[in-house]
């Protein structure tokens, strides 16, 4: 197994919803038209609590300084892990299930907090900067450590800062976080780059203006509902999350669809806001779902954790959690 | 390809047949204008071909990627890569066929949608269709289709996640289980079969490129690059492949795949395509975005594999299809035309173009001229007309070799019959070889008389000869036969009269009679030349004479009986009506000769520039004149500007004013400027020149190129016959031994041996290989006495003659050396293979290789013969 270490600084970024109007010029600008930024690495999800924007430190310059805008005072580096050899075993588990043990969990032994962003091609882990000297000498055990400059690999040695790091004792992650299930299915989608255009007035209106009447009406006929869109354009290629009722909005044949047409439930991390310090979260949900080999897309966002699973294995995944979170009481 | 940028394919199989894609599949069949012209809306590509529309295919929407079916049926089978990863076989204008029928509108879909960005047919196994996507967290990017393959469910997949859209499922033509899936969380940018094995492919990912082998999936060869868009196999040489990034070519030697064997010049823009010349080896053409050229790189003659070390030699330039400079889309290969393409512009206008192929050109050593375009050779060579305008046209090289098989310039005896050698009709030579004649005759006369004292005056020339002229005197004849007083002043010298000598207009000896010069020049009929020199020795009478001779002669002209007459009415009053008419109406004469004659009759004695610089007179002519009548400061002077005027038009007739000295060597050099002629150089300047001339580099430098071009046109007999010229005349060129044969044994030549034993009196001639032939063998070193080798064929020991020589004994070498026994010479020597080291008597080993290939020797199997390329090759001399 190779882990990449991405050539991206990134910063996290949180949007008011009252302020979104502010930002709009930037966000559409790095979403709809990358060739007049060089931002290589953009991503916005929608809460019901705020925007969070993830952002490379060119396309951060295109947003305005304001009171409504909320940053993360870390610079974060993104993390790919890409399985070297080509093996064909195709029942592999995928997502952040795929790399629980692996990585998320050596890194929440190690304190490190990690931040997780997940999207139709691959999932990213974003560490701190300053984490990662920590971060190599964790992983080097079990990964191939590649560094991406100028976009091509090298290999990243590891600094050998193995001086004042003691051995973890492996301790049971319990959940400590409250969590919530919304009603509304979700689908894990991308679009042709070349047919962005001709969707972005439709996802500028999804991201922008979907808050207002329509969706309150709705949210009123189900109070399980969630407001969630995600988007992101991440060097070239384009992922969505969005629920079902907002994929009918598409034309036909513009997302990208499997084949299985697969649906996902959302588990939802968090009473309060989980703060950028607190680590393990990640680790608290991706192991019980890797111990029952259960697929997941796992979003973090600035102020709550979500976590996609298929809708089929929504029931025992919340009662694989919630078992952990009474083992943990 | 999507949208607007139209691409371009050939097919594979059908030769006059493409496909241009952008949103639709248009196929083309191209064809000559003539037989298009039948039918309307025909597309013109070039001024010959015409391309006719044939079909339009709009059945497969969101079209990322084409390939063209490889095998000749079903012809027009195209797989098309979607937007959304799913695969589609569709096909062109073609006839229900049955095979195909089954196959049309056949899907392969992955599991989870996203781009195709490329496609490519395995060139085995045809049934076999590889797919690039684009990157997804749970799903593979490479994905391997079995085009026979019947729709089957995937056990794997749970059958209640299936949802696919109705119509598809029942029919059977969706096909969801790939053979292979490889590259799990990657994107493949490019992919190509690898020519080596049927199971392994090559793959352009997100950040490597990489081999799969199929045969062990679990195995991947990689290389870590960014160059991974348009990975593609050089169809000429398995092991090369070239890939891009943004401008940059990479060419790689899949034997060293670590990293790249070479990288081309980046360019500004990012590459669009990159295609090597399915015609030509080693001919890669690359497109960048919005450019209107396709630059070409020409690897042919870079070495392979390249090494490290090795600074590759890439032939690069640019062509430019459109005659419009429109910006090319896209391009294609012929598949078989040789280096010709299609390329289409933005806006689907399409271009014919042939990329010419640069023309290597290398003259022969004779006059032909070959050069070579594409895979034409063409033959220039000179006209071999005969007709005697076209023999002087002719270029110097040829006139050289000819000259050369004549012997030119060997004539050592006889001098000035070197110019007939050259053929005779060159005045410049004629005079040149003159000159160098009667140079020679009275260095002889000088050498006999004062044993050389003043040789090097004579080859110094007239200019110094006048120079150092003292002792002058002057006086004033009559006319001869007649007792009438000139007031022509003629000056006598011992210095003018060597120049009159050389001039040829008297004898040797100290007679200073023309008479004998008057006769030669009549039995030439340069009657008028033979006048005025007889009116310039004060002979009017004789010039009359002749000029009536020449008149009544065969062929005569008229016209002298006319001048004789006028020459009759001479006058010296200086006011006559003679004097007035002749010196105004001489202009008009078209011979030089009547002219200059009137010229000096009617000029004021000491003023002759009518004589003296009229450039149409010879030389010779006009220096003798000089002499006889300038004084001794006006001739020095006259001498001086003529000499210069000669050397700056490297005239050869000036050879008579400088000599052979370095003012001679300049003015050669003038004339070789002009002309060439290196030959007519070395031979003039080897004639008795000073040693420090001969030395001259510039003379040295017409030495070797002369022997050059002789081994070039292989006259190597005129070669060593000139070494031999030379080294008689420049006894310093004589090259030092410089091969040894040494004994076996002793290690010591046996030569050497010999020399170191002169008083023996033994020289090669004891191993019967010089000389004439004795019946003294000696078979043995001279060193120490062991025998030496023995010759493969006869088998006696060397240094024996090869007998049958007719022994004529020493009688008078030089007349007897005919050619037989020349040769006779040379069969005695020795010779070995440097192979297998097997040898004999040349003329045994010389009739042995006639008829067979390999060495005499039993069980050797060397064939030494062919290994001597130069022994494969025959003199063009044949003496």
């Amino acid at each position: 197994m190779e882990l990449h270490i991405l050539e991206h600084s990134l910063k996290v970024a949180s949007i008011a919803k009252e302020g979104i109007q502010i930002c709009t010029h930037g966000l559409i600008k790095l979403a709809f038209l990358s060739s007049k930024t060089r931002c290589k690495f953009f991503s916005l999800t929608e809460t019901p609590e705020d925007y969070t924007i993830i952002v490379d430190e060119d396309g951060f310059k295109e947003l305005p300084q304001s009171e409504y805008l909320s940053v993360a005072e870390a610079t974060w580096l993104a993390l790919n892990v890409v399985s070297g050899g080509g093996s064909a075993t195709s029942s592999q588990p995928i997502g952040v299930t795929k790399i629980a043990k692996s990585v998320i969990a050596p890194l929440a032994d190690h304190n490190i907090s990690v931040f997780m962003l997940s999207t139709y091609q691959t999932d990213f882990i974003l560490v701190r900067e300053r984490d990662l000297p920590m971060v190599m000498h964790t992983l080097s055990s079990e990964f191939t450590l590649l560094r991406v400059v100028n976009g091509e690999t090298v290999a990243a040695n590891s600094t050998g800062v193995t001086n004042g790091f003691v051995k973890p004792k492996l301790v049971p992650r319990p959940i400590i976080h409250p969590l919530s299930s919304p009603s509304n299915m979700f689908c894990v989608t991308s679009l042709d780059p070349d047919t962005l255009p001709s969707v972005a007035t439709l996802l500028m209106d999804v991201m922008f203006y979907s808050g207002g009447v329509k969706e309150s009406a709705a949210s009123g006929d189900d109070s399980g509902h969630i407001r969630f869109f995600s988007f992101s354009l991440i060097e070239g290629y384009i992922s969505l999350v969005m629920d079902e009722q907002t994929t009918r909005r598409f034309p036909n044949n513009v997302l990208f669809t499997s084949a299985s047409g697969e649906l996902w439930k959302m588990v939802r991390i968090g009473g309060q806001p989980l703060g950028f310090d607190e680590c393990g979260i990640v680790a608290q949900i991706s192991e019980p779902l890797a111990t029952a080999d259960i697929p997941a897309y796992y979003i973090s966002t600035f102020k709550f954790d979500h976590a996609l699973v298929p809708e089929e294995n929504i029931q025992s995944v919340i009662g694989a959690l919630r078992t952990n979170e009474s083992a943990g009481h | 390809m999507s949208g607007s940028k139209p691409d371009i394919l050939w097919s594979p199989h059908h030769v006059d047949r493409y496909v241009i894609c952008d949103s639709e599949l248009s196929l083309y069949r191209i064809g000559s204008i003539g037989s298009a012209e039948a039918k309307a809306g025909t597309l013109p590509l070039s001024e010959e071909t015409a391309a006719t529309l044939l079909a339009i295919n709009s059945d497969t929407p969101y079209m990322k990627c084409v390939a063209w079916y490889p095998k000749h049926e079903p012809e027009c089978l195209l797989a098309v890569g979607q937007a959304n990863g799913r695969v589609v076989l569709t096909s062109l204008g073609q006839s229900p066929n049955s095979k195909c029928k089954e196959l049309m509108g056949k899907e392969f879909v992955p599991k989870h949608a996203r781009q195709c960005n490329t496609l490519a047919w395995n060139p085995w196994d045809s049934n076999w269709l590889a797919a690039g996507l684009d990157k997804h967290r749970a799903d593979f990017s490479v994905l391997i289709w079995d085009i026979s393959s019947k729709y089957a469910p995937d056990i794997s997949l749970p059958m209640e996640k299936i949802r696919l859209s109705s119509g598809d499922t029942d029919s059977g033509l969706v096909v969801t289980k790939p053979l292979y899936e490889l590259g799990q969380n990657d994107a493949c940018l490019s992919l190509c079969w690898l020519p080596r094995d049927q199971k392994l492919l090559l793959a352009g990912m997100h950040r490597n490129l990489a081999i799969f082998d199929l045969r062990n999936t679990s195995q991947k060869t990689f290389v870590n690059t960014k160059a991974i868009q348009g990975v593609t196999v050089d169809p000429h040489f398995h092991e090369r492949v070239a890939s891009f990034f943004e401008g940059q070519v990479a060419i790689w030697d899949l034997r060293k795949f670590e990293k790249p064997v070479l990288t081309l010049t980046e360019q500004p823009k990012p590459l669009t395509k990159v295609a090597w010349c399915p015609t030509r080896t080693g001919l890669l053409a690359t497109l960048t975005r919005d450019s209107n050229v396709i630059r070409l790189y020409d690897m042919q003659h870079a070495p392979t594999p390249i090494g490290d070390e090795t600074e590759p030699t890439i032939i690069e330039r640019s062509v430019q299809p459109c005659s419009d400079n429109s910006v090319i889309s896209s391009f294609a290969w012929h598949p078989s035309a040789q280096n010709r393409m299609v390329v289409v512009s933005p806006n689907r206008a399409m271009t014919d173009f042939t990329v010419f192929e640069r023309i290597s050109l290398a003259w022969g050593s004779t006059t032909s001229l070959m050069w070579a375009c594409g895979r034409h050779l063409y033959e220039c060579a000179e006209d071999g007309g005969q007709g005697g305008s076209a023999e002087k046209d002719r270029d110097i090289a040829t006139k050289m070799r000819q000259r050369a098989q004549n012997g030119y310039g060997h004539d050592t005896a006889q001098v000035w019959r070197n110019h007939l050698l050259a053929g005779g009709d060159d005045p410049q030579l004629k005079s040149l070889w003159y000159t160098l004649h009667f140079m020679k005759q009275y260095t002889e006369d000088l050498e006999q008389k004062q044993q050389g004292s003043k040789q090097s005056l004579i080859y110094s020339g007239i200019k110094n000869i006048v120079r150092s002229s003292s002792g002058t005197t002057e006086n004033r004849r009559c006319w001869r036969g007649s007792d009438r007083q000139t007031d022509v002043a003629r000056y006598h010298s011992e210095e003018r009269s060597l120049a009159l000598q050389l001039c040829g207009w008297i004898g040797r000896g100290p007679e200073v009679d023309v008479e004998p010069f008057l006769k030669t020049l009549e039995q030439e009929g340069e009657w008028e030349r033979a006048a005025a020199v007889a009116l310039f020795n004060l002979d009017i009478r004789r010039a009359i004479q002749i000029l009536n001779k020449g008149a009544s002669s065969e062929k005569g002209d008229l016209n002298l009986n006319v001048v004789a007459m006028a020459l009759s009415g001479y006058t010296d009053e200086k006011n006559s009506l003679w004097r007035e008419m002749c010196s105004t109406l001489r202009l008009p004469l078209k011979k030089p000769y009547l002219c200059v004659m009137f010229a000096f009759l009617t000029s004021e004695p000491g003023a002759y520039d009518g004589v003296l610089y009229e450039s149409s007179v010879a030389v010779r002519d006009r220096v003798a004149f000089a002499c006889m009548f300038l004084n001794d400061t006006q001739l020095p002077r006259y001498i001086d500007k003529l000499t210069n005027e000669m050397k700056e038009a490297g005239n050869l007739e000036g050879i008579l004013l400088t000599g052979l000295t370095k003012d001679g060597v300049d003015l050669m050099e003038s004339y070789v400027d002009r002309t060439g002629d290196v030959q007519t150089a070395s031979f003039c300047m080897l004639m008795g020149s000073p040693g420090e001339v001969v030395k001259d580099t510039r003379v040295q430098c017409w030495i070797e190129n002369y022997r050059n071009l002789l081994d070039a046109w292989r006259f190597w007999h005129k070669r060593a016959e000139f070494d031999i010229h030379r080294s008689k005349l420049d006894p310093s060129s004589k090259p030092l031994a410089q091969v040894f044969v040494s004994c076996n044994f002793c290690g010591k030549s046996i030569s050497y041996s010999c020399s170191a034993m002169p008083h023996q009196g033994r020289g090669f001639s004891q191993y019967g290989v010089s000389g004439s032939p004795t019946k003294s063998k000696v078979t043995s070193c001279p060193g120490c006495r062991k025998p030496l080798p023995r010759c493969a064929l006869c088998l006696m020991n060397m240094g024996t003659p090869v007998s049958s020589c007719p022994g004529s004994g020493k009688i008078d070498e030089k007349v007897d050396l005919t050619r037989d026994k020349k040769l006779a010479q040379f069969n005695n020597w020795f010779t070995w293979c440097h192979n297998c080291r097997h040898g004999g008597h040349a003329g045994h080993m010389l009739s042995w290789f006639r008829d067979h290939s390999e060495c005499p020797v039993s069980a050797c199997t060397c064939k030494c013969m062919q290994l001597d390329t130069t022994g494969n090759l025959v003199p063009s001399d044949s003496s």
